[in-house]
């Protein structure tokens, strides 16, 4: 503790360079406690593993999950004994007042979706009264708890909603507002498939997609194999694909993510461990002759070097802790207001593995560009040092 | 092994103290100034050589430099540049090692020390004083004078009493807390002079002491480190081409291209006045 004071005296000796160097650190930690924490979410929510999401399959168009299927493979659908139920459901795209005021929206079967996503949507908290109201009224819609709160609605509501994609325009009523498992699923409107299918006449008996409910999620790759086959040669075929994968593919519409948030790391990382280095080399170099003089007058190799570890050490913590806390708030910040847009970013946090793998790696990246700099200044001979005045 | 080097009773052998220095001479007998040879030798160096290696090529810079230096002694290494005056303090100081003879400073042999050895002998027994102060710009006076006890078991309180004893001394315990860059040259020759001696050392070394320094403050220093030698007992190695700085000394060795040429004895030493007083306590 004693040595406290010259650790930090050191280190503050070029005030300009060490605050750069910590931004510098800061910034770093930042961007990669952002982007491992957006992988973390991303993957999180395309490999959900709740029992609902597990015993769920998604049946959609074999060329693309855009193009619609006859409603009438539903036939085929509830003909098998391993399924519960089925939702017959297409992307609506709908906008509310504003192209920007943006959230998922879906027409589907009133009756079996609340069975579908029972457990999302926490449906069976809702009165029955509500569930029947939505289900009797074809202009009836349900909605989460947050994207009520968003926009202020309330039961009874009437909400207008354009979809640039059909080019139609529906009044719906709010019969259930539901509180679900997490705030992403809250952020969602879903009204009554029939709606759609009366306003354009070219979904008349067609739907995007079945959500498939199993009996069992062992049936599940059985199921997958003997759908498809059924509509093999049809038009159009099918792709059965457990909802984890539709996740998935939905997620592998951005790019290879992962590939890019790596890349970006890796880049930041290489980055910081060049800066780190250059800046302490510089640091300890100009010091020479300094260091020789703490030599000569008693302070060991071994002391010189744990003291010059000590400066990169305490000069990572700073930057790191200064990322990290930025972090946080930029994460509570887009999860509160990039939430409301994409709703997959309303459950959006740093997680603690990533909090502890930045403070780690940037101490060891603060060490390791210590180390050789400090080390050789450490086995300098003290008269080579001296002269370097 | 550093650790442990100052935690004796004494602190820095004032005049009227109880001296920290093992077997110093008594502050009669340095006014007296006895005959050198009659007291013991704190510095023994015997055909010491020192070379240089540039690929295979050896090049030697001190050849057989046999020197015995009392304590107490006041020596001046003079000699032209590149006579291995510099290289032999280094080697006095342990911050360098011979490649030949023997070397015994304050009853170590010096050879025999590994780095870390060498490192904790310096620490307990070698004072530096150098051209060019070497006064680490980001601690203010106090904190470049306390350096060498932080490698002691000294508490802070102990420390600080030190520190300022040693300020006290050279007279700048009104600038404690000023930085470097706030002193004159004299004054941080002055901060460094109680940086050398705040360990209570046996042996101070100083290279070209005055080199950076006017002719009135550069008088100033080797006044003071007369006082240090006369009053303190200190045992001094100065390295200097400068006759008048060697006039302090009471030993003057010349150096020529590497080999001991011949040993001056300064017979005219004025006697100084103590100067050195204990602080108030």
């Amino acid at each position: 503790m004693k040595f406290f004071h010259l650790i930090l005296r050191s280190l503050l000796r070029s005030r300009r360079r060490t605050i750069l160097t910590a931004l510098f650190m800061a910034v770093s930690v930042f961007l990669v406690a952002l982007l491992q924490s957006l992988l973390v979410t991303l993957n999180a929510l395309s490999t959900s593993s709740s029992a609902a999401g597990a015993s769920r399959f998604v049946v959609q168009d074999k060329a693309s999950f855009t193009n619609v299927l006859p409603q009438s493979y539903a036939n085929f659908l509830r003909a098998q004994p391993e399924i519960e139920n089925l939702c017959g459901m297409q992307w609506f795209g709908g906008e509310y007042k504003d192209p920007k005021n943006f959230f998922a929206n879906f027409a589907v079967d009133p009756e079996a979706y609340h069975v579908i996503f029972r457990e999302e949507c926490n449906l069976d908290a809702i009165p029955p009264e509500q569930v029947r109201d939505w289900i009797r009224d074809g202009n009836g819609c349900v909605v989460g708890q947050a994207l009520a709160d968003k926009f202020g609605w309330k039961l009874g509501d009437v909400v207008p909603l354009k979809s640039p994609i059909f080019n139609l325009t529906l009044r719906l009523n709010i019969r259930v507002i539901f509180k679900g498992m997490r705030k992403s699923d809250e952020m969602m409107l879903a009204f009554h498939l029939k709606q759609l299918q009366e306003g354009v006449p070219w979904m008349k008996g067609r739907v995007g997609m079945f959500t498939v409910r199993a009996r069992s999620a062992e049936d599940i790759p059985r199921l997958c194999e003997r759908i498809d086959r059924n509509f093999a040669n049809s038009s159009p075929e099918t792709l059965s694909l457990t909802e984890n994968a539709f996740n998935l593919n939905m997620m592998k519409m951005l790019g290879d993510y992962a590939a890019m948030v790596h890349s970006v790391t890796i880049a930041v990382v290489l980055a910081l461990v060049l800066v780190a280095a250059n800046t302490m080399a510089m640091a300890i170099r100009e010091r020479t002759a300094q260091i020789s003089v703490m030599r000569a007058i008693g302070f060991t190799g071994g002391r010189v070097l744990s003291l010059l570890m000590a400066e990169g050490l305490l000069l990572s913590l700073v930057g790191s802790s200064l990322g990290i806390a930025a972090a946080v708030l930029a994460a509570k910040g887009a999860a509160m207001v990039a939430g409301e847009l994409l709703p997959w970013l309303a459950d959006f946090y740093i997680t603690t593995e990533t909090l502890l793998l930045c403070v780690l790696g940037t101490v060891v990246l603060g060490l390791l560009s210590t180390f050789v700099p400090a080390y050789r200044a450490s086995r300098r001979p003290i008269t080579e040092g001296l002269r370097a005045l | 092994m550093e650790a442990d080097a100052f935690n004796g009773p004494a602190g820095l052998a004032l005049p009227g103290q109880q001296a920290g220095v093992e077997g110093g001479t008594s502050r009669a007998q340095r006014a007296g100034g006895p005959p050198l040879q009659d007291v013991a030798a704190i510095i023994r160096l015997q055909g010491l050589a020192k070379s240089y290696w540039r690929g295979s090529l050896e090049i030697p810079v001190l050849t057989g430099i046999d020197l015995d230096i009392p304590r107490g002694g006041y020596y001046a290494l003079m000699g032209p540049s590149g006579s291995g005056k510099t290289t032999l303090l280094n080697l006095i100081a342990g911050i360098d090692r011979p490649t030949g003879g023997g070397l015994e400073v304050c009853g170590h042999t010096l050879n025999r020390l590994d780095d870390d050895e060498l490192a904790g002998w310096r620490a307990q027994h070698v004072g530096f004083i150098f051209q060019n102060y070497n006064l680490i710009p980001v601690l203010n006076a106090y904190e470049n004078v306390e350096l060498p006890l932080l490698l002691s078991t000294l508490s802070r309180a102990q420390r600080r009493e030190r520190v300022l004893e040693a300020l006290h001394l050279v007279s700048l315990e009104d600038r404690m807390f000023n930085y470097p860059r706030q002193l004159s040259g004299g004054q941080e020759q002055r901060v460094a002079i109680a940086r050398a001696i705040v360990h209570d050392p046996d042996l101070i070394v100083a290279d070209e002491p005055t080199g950076a320094l006017d002719a009135k403050n550069a008088e100033e220093v080797l006044i003071l480190m007369e006082h240090l030698n006369q009053e303190l007992g200190k045992t001094i190695v100065l390295v200097t081409h400068d006759p008048k700085s060697a006039l302090h000394a009471r030993v003057q060795i010349h150096l020529e291209k590497g080999v001991l040429d011949h040993t001056v004895e300064v017979h005219d030493r004025p006697r100084l006045a103590p100067i050195l007083e204990p602080p108030p306590r």
